[in-house]
Parts: structure tokens; C-alpha cells; sequence
């Protein structure tokens, strides 16, 4: 089986290329691209005029939910949400239930995930940090990273007590592994629904103040510097800990961190009304946060973007504000998202945005992926995009189980057309009549 | 008759949507004091009285309201019902809904919980308290005794004093004394007022003295004794020393400074005996006119027409047509 994606805009930060030009997968395995390459003989002819061709967009950060709550979401649903949404690696939080502590788990995450019902994208398991996500004693850390996992995190249950932290981090060296943390202090958001603010004091909402990841993100980067543990910092949404991260960083820190399509779109005024579709932790923040937020990705202090894709099953959210679970789903609307609101609005350019979707975090979490380069992915991961789509995401129409988001029937610009890990794994409808030619 | 609408919170009410219902407050009271029959008959609807969490005084006096409007009140409680039994309350409010109830009124623990069941219920909604956020008609029966008592409801400045951060009075009477055009002044100490205020409609005072300097109007708020001895505040004495409101305090305030609690009260730690008793408090007023501008509520979320036009002269509280007892000050 042999494809042609013919006359695109080929995007590969990787290596800083930005050409109009073709790509070649021939057998599961990009065989080469760019203006000169010509193919006769191939199966299928995908005309990409006007549409990037870029690696295979990675998610640091996405919760799949199985084992444990398969009512939000499962293996097989969440991989094929994934394709749609033009990922072909994905990074498996270790929140389930049981948590992921034990290689056991890691090889059934991997078996559902090379099932032919899943959606044919890579999961990279993330493994608890430690055992049963306690925040106390570590996990078999060596034995779960030979099983396959790719970064250790404390991911839903955010480790307090510095000194294991600590401990982690060094073992975390030894082993060569990225810790992935989840940077809030409990004792301070504890029982807090959404931004401690102006809108909190309205509504009249137990705030979550920006102190709490503050102090979190400090307490991380300090052990980080001082251990040479390699720390990413999962979605921060704040001013003050984006200029943390920034000190981190000329300090010499091995830390990156991610941002959420939410965070830099919402701010705490979507709350009104006691929308339980706005509810997401950390809470959306203000304007300010905004733009400190949208210049730290410019000028890199944030490396990448994630979904933190964390479904909730519709009995669940429609709770009063107080009792509704904390989340969004994300996977399906993350290119649409970035590309109206940062790419088409001169925040990103495009090469810079196909790096925080797949190079930055396949190079942050050591993946093969994230390259159009032959040989240095396992099989061809190539997402064709359309950036100037103009649709509606509808949340009736998507993969994923679950339905939770408040950005349902926004008019975005901008969709992943064509998904391939080796195979083609997904194809959008409209692109379809328009674009696909059979030759032989 | 109008269309059926919510009654949530304050905050989304017009400033003439607060003075319809005041008028209505106001015209059920002297009906009802007349003694005369004339009250709207609203005894074709059944009103569903949903407090969970507890209450007496807001019950009641919803109840009496229903009662002098001839409606039926089908009570629920949550202890015993099936919420007990594990039902979310989105199915309560369906159940509810489809046993063709025409109307809620909804106390919860926890706030916006009444929006969540006006989502899912068809018909009006009524908010008898929810969580931190607003407590809408109690703000109007404390709105409906100062204009009797003061004559207008704009120009005035009033101080709301206590734990505003935990307080759905404070919010739901400083959106609708503001929006009658009067000064709000939030006072209580810092540990116990929201970090941000700059949506809420008023200034805020950390200084009990300076706070209610020459109020017109002083509402202290209860303060929950549960959260003494924390990190809110190490007591209810050290509270009690900065913030009651006694013979002493008073003296900062107006000279005709008038002096409300929502109730139930601690004697002794928000207000002294000779405050809580005095020829300024409004306290009893409060209470009685709670019911009047319930009924006034019930009927206006029904969808009830105004009653027809008073004279003029009596429309005192209409700030455009009232003579501001004085100009608001400006602040220094």
C-alpha cells in the first residue's frame, strides 16, 4: 500500500523544514518528502494543496480512564478520539483505578492499545510515581520502566510531602526517567471549585488561589535544580508560575511545562451561571494569566500544549458547581482550538505550532515521534491539517465517550484531515469527497 | 400576567425589576393588614418547598407567604427522601418536574445549586438561599423595611458588617442597594472578605470605625461560630472586640443610623443587647416583611402582573421620583 500526500505545506520542526512539496508512505514507512518527490504507481493520491503535513501530533497529557472508570472513558475510545483529533502518540496518565504502579497494568494498557478496536495510535504509559498515587512510598520505578513507561507522574493525587518528592526525582535520575508533576498544594485549594477572583467572590465559590500551584511549582523546581531530575510541569495556568518556570529555566533547571487549549482561551468569567462544563483544574484563570501565557509560548518559556483530555460522564458533571468532578475532554478539539486561537491570530506561527502539538513533546518525553524523518520513527506518523477549515465542533459527533466540554458548537478554523500511523487511522468526511483519488 | 420567571439571585434583576417587586411587597402588606380579601388567588398552583439544608425562618415564612396566596406547598426535605437513597439532584428536580409541581422554591448548601435546577425544571425557580452566593429575598424584606423606615432606598449608605466572604445577605443586599443607587460598604476583617472584590458593588473596610462612619444603615452579618478558633479567626471574643456593633460603635455611625440582622443572632457577639433591642433595630421589621416580599416573589415569578398603579405620591422608594434623604458622599 502505497500513498501520495501531493503538493502540501510540509512542516517538520524537527529539522526546520517549511516547504510546499509531497510526502511519500509507501508500506507503514514515510520513504520521502519534499518539492522533488514524484511517485508513479502509487495506490492513493491525497491532494494536500493548501493543507500542512506535519509529523504526528503527540499529547503529553491525556487520561484514558481504563482500567477503573470506564463509564468516562476507555482504551478503545479514547485512542480512536485521539486519531480524529490528529494525535498518533499519546502519553496515558497513571490516575485509574487501580493506579498504573505496576508493570502488570503496563502491559495491559499497551495490549488494549494495539488492539484492532483502538484507534491505532501509540499510548505511552505514564507510570504512578508512587504506589497506589499515596504520595509516600515509591513505586517500582525500574520495573515499570522496563514494562514501557516513558515518565513517571503523581498526576490527580499531586505529591505533598517535599522530601519524597525529592527522593523520587533522584531515583528519577538513576533511572533516566522525566518526572511529569501536577503542581497544586492541597492544603490551600482543598474544597476550592474554581479561581480565587473577582468571579468567585461573586458567585460566592470557594476559591482556588493562584498561590497553591505557585507554591507547587517553586517546591518542584527547586528539587528539580538542585537533584538534575528532568521535571515537566503538567498544565500551569498562572502568570506567576510561568515566570517561575522562566527563572527555572536560566537557572539551569531541566523543566519544560504545558498549557491547555482552556487555559489559554477561558478565563474565570466563563464560570458564570455556575457552568460545570468551565470547571477544570487548575481552575480557568483571568485575562492577565492570558497574556503572560500566550508570550510564554511565543517565546518558548512553555514548550507544548496538551489536551489534559479528562472525560466525565454526563451524570456526573450535571452536579451543582461544588460536586461536579474537575475536567475537560480535549483530544478532538486541540488543533481547531490552537489554530484559531494562536495561529490564525499571529501568536504561532505555523511551524512553531505543529512544534508545541509534536516535536516539543515527543523530544521532552524522549518519544519516537514527532519527526517526518525515515528511521526515526517506528512507522510513519504524519497528520495532514486543513488550516483553514472553517466548522463547528459538535460534541454529538465525537469519538470520545464523554461529552464534557464547554466549547461545544464554538466555530473554529482550522482540523486535522488525515491521520497516519503507519495505516492511514483516520480520514475526515469533508476532506474525503473533495480530495481523494484512487489511481490505480 | 407575564411569563413565569426565575427568582435566583439579585444580581440579574433590573433596578425596575426590583422596584416591581418591592411595590408588589409593599401592596401585599397593606392588603394583608386591611384584612380585606383582596389578595391574588393563586390556589390553582402547587409550590414545592425544597430546603436542603435547614431552615426555619426562610421556611416558614415562604410557607406563610404561599399560605396567604392560597397556594399548596408540597414539602421535601432531604433527609428521608430519595437523595438519601442516593439520587442526584438533577432526577429530584425531573421527578419533581414530571409530578407537575408549578414551582420551586429551593434552599441548598452549596451555591448555584438552585440554576442547576432551573435547568431542569419547567417552571419558576425561586432561590431561598444558596450557599455563599445569594439570598435574594431576604435582601428585598431588608430592602421593603428601610423604605418604610427611611422613605427612599437610594442616597443612603450602608454598611454590611461581619463575614462577607461566606455570606449570600451580603451579596444579594449590596447588589440591590447599589442598584437603588445607595453607597455599599463591605467591613469585616481581612481574613473574612473575598481577596478580590472588584465585582461585587462595594468598597472595602477592614476598620470597623471608618466602615460604618456616618452610615445609614448598618446590616451585621451572623457570623458562624464554627469557624472561630481557625485560621479565619482565633476567636469569637477577639471577633467580637473589632466588629460588634454596640452603644459604643454606633457612634461612628449616622445619627439616625438604623441597625439589621438577618437572624438568627449570636446577643453579644455581632450586636449588644441595647443595639439588638434599640429604637434602631429593624430586626422584628425585618422579619415580618420577609413574608410580604416572599408573596410578592411567589406571585412575580408566577408571571403575576403588577398591581394597578398607586398614586404617585406614594411611589416613594422609585429613586428617580425620590428625594435622596442626602446625596451619597464622596469618598475619601
Amino acid at each position: 500500500m502505497s500513498t501520495l500526500l501531493k503538493n502540501g505545506r510540509i512542516l517538520d520542526p524537527s529539522q526546520d523544514l517549511d516547504v510546499v512539496g509531497s510526502l511519500l508512505i509507501d508500506n507503514d514507512q514515510v520513504r520521502g518528502y519534499g518539492p522533488d518527490v514524484k511517485a508513479d504507481n502509487v495506490d492513493e493520491v491525497y491532494d494536500c494543496t493548501g493543507l500542512w503535513i506535519a509529523p504526528g501530533l503527540v499529547d503529553p497529557h491525556v487520561h484514558l480512564c481504563e482500567p477503573g472508570f470506564e463509564h468516562n472513558e476507555t482504551i478503545v475510545s479514547g485512542t480512536q478520539a485521539a486519531a480524529a483529533g490528529g494525535f498518533t502518540t499519546i502519553c496515558m496518565m497513571p490516575d485509574t483505578n487501580p493506579a498504573l504502579d505496576n508493570p502488570a497494568l503496563i502491559d495491559f494498557i499497551l495490549d488494549r492499545a494495539a488492539s484492532p478496536e483502538a484507534g491505532g495510535v501509540f499510548v505511552a504509559p505514564v507510570g504512578a510515581l508512587t504506589r497506589g498515587m499515596d504520595g509516600q512510598e515509591l513505586s517500582d520505578l525500574a520495573a515499570l520502566k522496563r514494562a514501557g513507561i516513558v515518565a513517571a507522574s503523581d498526576e490527580g493525587s499531586p505529591t505533598q510531602d517535599s522530601w519524597v518528592m525529592m527522593k523520587a526525582m533522584e531515583f528519577c535520575v538513576q533511572l533516566d526517567l522525566p518526572i511529569l508533576a501536577h503542581c497544586d498544594d492541597v492544603a490551600m485549594s482543598r474544597g476550592g471549585a474554581m479561581n480565587d477572583g473577582a468571579v468567585s467572590a461573586m458567585l460566592g465559590l470557594k476559591g482556588i488561589a493562584r498561590s497553591a500551584e505557585e507554591i507547587a511549582v517553586a517546591r518542584c523546581g527547586i528539587l528539580a535544580m538542585h537533584t538534575g531530575c528532568q521535571l515537566h510541569l503538567l498544565r500551569i495556568s498562572t502568570w506567576g508560575a510561568v515566570e517561575l518556570v522562566r527563572q527555572f529555566k536560566h537557572l539551569g533547571a531541566a523543566i519544560t511545562c504545558e498549557v491547555t487549549p482552556p487555559h489559554f482561551i477561558l478565563t474565570d468569567e466563563a464560570v458564570d451561571e455556575f457552568d460545570p462544563l468551565c470547571k477544570v483544574s487548575p481552575p480557568l484563570r483571568t485575562q492577565v494569566d492570558i497574556d503572560i501565557v500566550l508570550q510564554a509560548l511565543q517565546d518558548g518559556t512553555i514548550d507544548c500544549i496538551a489536551s489534559d483530555h479528562s472525560p466525565h460522564a454526563s451524570h456526573e458533571v450535571e452536579a451543582p458547581f461544588d460536586e461536579a468532578p474537575f475536567g475537560i475532554v480535549g483530544l478532538e478539539t486541540v488543533v481547531g482550538l490552537t489554530l484559531t486561537h494562536l495561529t490564525h491570530k499571529g501568536v504561532l506561527t505555523p511551524l512553531q505550532t505543529v512544534d508545541k502539538l509534536s516535536t516539543a513533546p515527543a523530544r521532552i518525553l524522549r518519544l519516537d515521534a514527532g519527526t517526518l524523518r525515515p528511521g526515526d520513527t517506528p512507522v510513519a506518523q504524519v497528520t495532514v491539517i486543513d488550516p483553514n477549515m472553517d466548522w463547528v465542533f459538535d460534541v454529538n459527533k465525537t469519538f470520545s465517550k464523554s461529552k464534557n466540554t464547554p466549547f461545544h458548537g464554538s466555530k473554529l478554523r482550522g482540523k486535522p484531515v488525515l491521520t497516519f500511523c503507519g495505516s492511514e487511522i483516520y480520514r475526515d468526511a469533508l476532506f474525503d469527497s473533495q480530495r481523494y483519488a484512487t489511481v490505480m | 400576567m407575564s411569563a413565569p420567571r426565575n427568582l435566583l439571585a439579585i444580581r440579574h434583576l433590573s433596578q425596575g425589576q426590583v422596584e416591581e417587586l418591592l411595590d408588589l411587597g409593599r401592596e401585599m402588606k397593606s392588603r394583608v393588614l386591611s384584612g380585606t380579601n383582596s389578595l391574588p388567588d393563586l390556589s390553582h398552583l402547587v409550590v414545592g418547598m425544597l430546603f436542603f439544608e435547614n431552615s426555619t425562618r426562610t421556611r416558614v415564612s415562604f410557607e406563610q407567604a404561599a399560605n396567604y396566596l392560597k397556594m399548596k406547598c408540597a414539602n421535601f426535605t432531604q433527609a428521608g427522601s430519595s437523595m438519601d437513597k442516593g439520587e442526584t439532584l438533577k432526577d429530584t428536580i425531573l421527578t419533581l418536574r414530571y409530578e407537575r409541581l408549578n414551582g420551586l422554591v429551593m434552599r441548598h448548601r452549596l451555591s448555584g445549586a438552585p440554576y442547576l435546577a432551573a435547568r431542569y425544571f419547567a417552571g419558576p425557580v425561586l432561590n431561598a438561599g444558596d450557599g455563599q452566593h445569594e439570598h435574594p429575598t431576604q435582601a428585598l424584606g431588608d430592602a421593603l423595611t428601610i423604605l418604610e423606615r427611611l422613605g427612599t432606598l437610594s442616597g443612603l449608605r450602608v454598611a454590611i458588617v461581619g463575614d462577607v466572604l461566606h455570606s449570600r445577605v451580603a451579596r444579594s443586599n449590596a447588589w440591590l442597594f447599589s442598584k437603588m443607587g445607595s453607597e455599599v460598604r463591605f467591613v469585616g476583617p481581612r481574613t473574612l472578605m473575598p481577596s478580590h472584590t472588584s465585582m461585587l458593588p462595594g468598597d472595602t473596610y477592614f476598620d470597623l470605625a471608618a466602615g460604618i462612619e456616618d452610615a445609614d444603615v448598618i446590616i451585621c452579618l451572623r457570623l458562624q461560630k464554627e469557624r472561630m478558633g481557625s485560621a479565619y479567626m482565633s476567636s469569637v471574643g477577639e471577633y467580637a472586640k473589632l466588629y460588634q456593633i454596640n452603644r459604643e460603635t454606633l457612634r461612628y455611625a449616622g445619627k439616625d443610623c438604623v441597625v439589621m440582622h438577618p437572624g438568627p443572632l449570636n446577643r453579644g457577639i455581632e450586636l449588644d443587647d441595647s443595639s439588638a433591642d434599640g429604637e434602631r433595630s429593624l430586626i422584628t421589621d425585618q422579619v415580618e416583611n420577609g413574608v410580604f416580599v416572599r408573596m410578592a416573589g411567589l406571585y412575580w415569578a408566577f408571571g403575576g402582573a403588577p398591581f394597578a398603579k398607586r398614586k404617585q405620591s406614594e411611589r416613594a422608594h422609585a429613586s428617580e421620583k425620590a428625594k435622596p434623604k442626602r446625596k451619597a458622599k464622596v469618598r475619601t
